[in-house]
């Protein structure tokens, strides 16, 4: 029933998909480096907004623009797999989809990177509109319409999963109902055959996820929607402030299933590969329709986890939150029962192990280890000591590298000789690359749970200096993990570019590994770029650990300049300098200076108070109350010209 | 390391040993493949798991969810500090030195952006935290056993100075 047409149509749409999250992996990931490498070497340090900003860029580029995007293009390739057509709307929607997101992830990128949008990816309302001078509203409006084209992407791409997964040929269904034929994509014939199945199988396995996910997400991204056209009237100062803990609620109500937009086209792509790479069937009960029933409806009504430390007087959000704990639990289920039929699929079976498989193993612990550390943020009591710690960073990357992206890497190595009709270029660098992507993974993304158990917090540009020691031994994994995604570069770019020669398969449909080129120079490439890599990593490692040490913040060096300078004024300010830095390091936030601009009230009014040169540096350097010392964020000239600035300033 | 930190530090310990242990086995165990087909057993046997899941996380459940930190009163012989979160600074009004002993009822405000009130002990351990919304009036209620300086962290990403929003308030010895 798949025609040759069909399958040309998915193969085109998937590969078009793998191309572009690709290339945007490279972009995220690049980023990714800098910005561990700029919180290790002081040396390195980027500014801070710019820090943020790529931040901002680094979590919607990779967690969305690769991951998201790849899993969504693998989706149409594993529907035609098992014998469910993408077509006429549903293809039109496909070809849509990509083009909404790479707009999107475009504008992501030019918004944060080149106008210095900095307010993360969940861009946390009403941050979007004070940005304390280092993005204007114009970013906010612009950054706000990229991400609701991503957001557009992703309801387009629902779709065409919708429009697929109810093709009444493929279900074999009689029922002109839409929900009805809905109901046996999610499953429902395994439980009530009478009314929903039509024939023995009621529905390939795969499907179910797709077809789950498929409705989730247009559920949980619409209300974003409104949020994102909200946050661009007010930028065009059409409307005012919106409702902060409703914007937040609405945040998250997107927030937790689009991590489930990756999740779950990633299992339809387990039960689909893994069966094939074991020589049976998915193992698999009844009972996973009832699991994911739960899923389509606890996956919209759990976002408040996302809130669990918020519970201000006067509000249902507590009790809220507190109904989220049990429905959280009741989503462990579909991943424990999958978890199962896959372990089992693969227990004892005459399992062909190659770098495409133990990529997907490797994401099936991945998966394991994620959830894990999900359960212990999903309980309220628990969440309380890691919340916005380093801990979740450790978890979502477990979630998103070591499960998703490796699957990625998986399924990528699996199909592309039947995507491109070419062998893959160099089994041995996928070999490399699987198991150093795996081992390098579980070292850096472990540092982040140590750390976050330590009460290192998240999203600090510097972080405090207790924290430094092991963030400079994360670098060596940091840019293992790197060097390798370079070996998967070059080996999917060889493959496309049909250096193997032509694809052959074995009897299961897995790739025979090409011809092995007896040629020299291969080895000794493969031989220098994982050298050259492992070098840099140590070398970058190495010395950024000595020049961290040879330069200690906040240690005695400093504390003595700046106790020298309050006395005798050995260090002389530059007004100028100081105008700059007194916007930069946030002290209008709390202080009046009409001067610059600035009308915090937290602190005293500096055009009241006219303090002198040496009163700013005592405070700058030692704070006073609630004015923390800045002796560690900033040197002993730079305090000296903010406080010649504020004397001048308020003394014309 | 807080108390909270050092359980689940041990907890998750143990459950990765024992999904690392069942990882291996479970790779070992496709170089002696079996000969007949028990795949029908093993489905069948999915519904025993669940039911061992679906009990597992009723008993977690049932074991944390009287612990969560909603609804605290401090009291008649509260301590009340007021807190006010601004980009990016803590302003912590005490009227009275606080004091060890005796419950200490937070109220937390923010001026511009959500923040995050988090609060380390003199050790520098994290010891409780809240979140901080705009147009809303945050309430934390804590008792402090020691007495000595305490820093505050912000822990909701605010913006460009978010890592410097750092303050410090003290408990004195009751």
């Amino acid at each position: 029933m798949m025609d040759e047409r069909s399958l040309q149509v998915a193969r085109g749409l998937t590969i078009s998909y793998v191309k572009g999250s690709t290339l945007i992996l490279a972009a995220s990931g690049l980023l990714g480096v800098i910005l561990r490498w700029s919180q290790a070497v002081p040396q390195a340090r980027i500014g801070d907004n710019f820090w943020y900003a790529l931040m901002t860029a680094h979590g919607l580029g990779a967690f969305v623009g690769w991951a998201g995007f790849a899993v969504m293009g693998l989706g149409y390739w594993v529907l035609a797999g098992v014998g469910f057509p993408v077509r006429g709307f549903g293809f039109a929607m496909a070809k849509l989809t990509w083009w909404l997101m790479v707009l999107g992830v475009v504008g992501v990128i030019v918004t944060t990177v080149f106008m210095g949008f900095g307010a993360s990816w969940v861009f946390l309302y009403p941050l979007p509109f004070y940005g304390s001078g280092n993005w204007g509203d114009w970013a906010t409006g612009l950054f706000s319409f990229s991400v609701l084209l991503v957001g557009l992407a992703i309801v387009t791409w629902c779709l065409a999963i919708l429009h697929t997964v109810t093709n009444r040929e493929a279900l074999h269904s009689v029922s002109s109902s839409i929900g009805k034929r809905l109901g046996l994509s999610f499953g429902w014939g395994f439980l009530m055959p009478r009314t929903f199945a039509t024939n023995p199988k009621p529905v390939p396995y795969p499907v179910i996820p797709l077809a789950v996910i498929g409705l989730d997400m247009i559920i949980a991204t619409l209300p974003l929607a409104g949020l994102l056209i909200w946050q661009i009237l007010q930028s065009m100062h059409i409307v005012g402030q919106a409702n902060v803990l409703l914007a937040k609620n609405i945040l998250w109500w997107f927030g937790h299933p689009v991590v489930y937009l990756l999740l779950f086209p990633a299992v339809a792509v387990y039960y689909w590969l893994i069966p094939r790479y074991a020589g049976r069937d998915l193992v698999a009960g009844n009972v996973i329709a009832i699991a994911w029933t739960v899923a389509v409806i606890a996956n919209v009504l759990v976002w408040a986890h996302h809130l669990y430390l918020d519970y201000p007087s006067g509000t249902a959000q507590a009790q809220i939150n507190t109904a989220m704990q049990p429905i959280t639990f009741a989503l462990v289920l579909p991943s424990a029962l999958s978890l199962y039929s896959l372990a089992f699929t693969i227990y004892r079976s005459r399992f062909r192990w190659t770098p495409a498989s133990t990529a997907l193993f490797f994401g099936l612990v991945g998966w394991l280890l994620a959830g894990l550390s999900g359960v212990v943020n999903a309980t309220i009591a628990l969440d309380v000591a890691v919340h916005n710690t380093l801990w979740i960073v450790g978890h979502f990357h477990h979630m998103a590298m070591l499960n998703i992206g490796l699957l990625i890497f998986g399924a990528t190595y699996a199909l592309l000789p039947e995507l491109s009709g070419k062998a893959l270029y160099s089994e041995k660098m996928a070999w490399i690359h699987v198991w150093t992507t795996f081992l390098a993974g579980m070292a850096f993304f472990g540092i982040w749970l140590v750390q976050g158990l330590d009460g290192a917090p998240r999203r600090w540009a510097v972080l405090p200096s207790q924290y430094d020691t092991l963030t400079r031994v994360s670098l060596i994994f940091v840019f293992l993990l790197a060097a390798a995604q370079l070996l998967f570069f070059w080996n999917v770019l060889q493959t496309l570019r049909g250096k193997a020669g032509a694809a052959s398969f074995d009897e299961r449909g897995i790739p025979v590994p090409g011809k092995p080129s007896g040629d020299w120079s291969v080895h000794a490439a493969e031989a220098a770029v994982l050298i050259l890599a492992l070098l840099l990593a140590f070398a970058f490692a190495v010395g950024g650990y000595f020049v961290g040490r040879e330069h200690p913040r906040g240690g005695n060096t400093t504390t003595t300049t700046g106790t020298s300078t309050s006395g005798g004024g050995a260090v002389t300010g530059d007004a100028k300098a100081g105008a700059a830095l007194f916007a930069s390091s946030g002290c209008g936030g709390c202080h009046t200076l009409a001067a610059a601009g600035a009308n915090g009230n937290v602190g005293p009014s500096l055009d009241a108070v006219k303090p002198s040169e040496a009163l700013v540096i005592a405070r700058e350097t030692n704070g006073k109350g609630a004015m923390p010392s800045f002796k560690d964020r900033l040197s002993a000239q730079q305090i000296a010209d903010i406080a010649a600035y504020v004397h001048e300033s308020t003394t014309k | 390391m807080s108390h909270t930190a050092a359980i689940i530090t041990v907890a998750y310990s143990i459950a990765v040993l024992i999904g690392a242990a069942i990882s291996f086995a479970v790779f070992r165990s496709t170089s002696r493949p079996l000969e007949e087909d028990r795949s029908g057993t093993w489905s069948r046997r999915e519904t025993t798991w669940l039911v061992i899941m679906i009990v597992v996380l009723f008993a977690l459940l049932m074991g944390t969810i009287f612990y969560v930190p909603y609804g605290d009163s401090a009291g008649p012989h509260a301590q009340y500090v007021r807190v006010t979160g601004v980009q990016f600074a803590w302003a912590i009004d005490a009227p009275q030195p606080i004091v060890t002993g005796r419950p200490v009822e937070f109220l937390a405000r923010s001026r511009d952006v959500a923040h995050g009130f988090g609060v380390y002990n003199p050790d520098d351990v994290l010891i409780f935290q809240a979140q901080v919304v705009p147009d809303h009036e945050q309430k934390i209620v804590h008792t402090f056993s020691q007495a000595g300086v305490y820093t505050v962290r912000c822990l909701e990403f605010c913006g460009a100075g978010h890592d410097k929003m750092v303050s410090t308030f003290v408990v004195k010895p009751a």
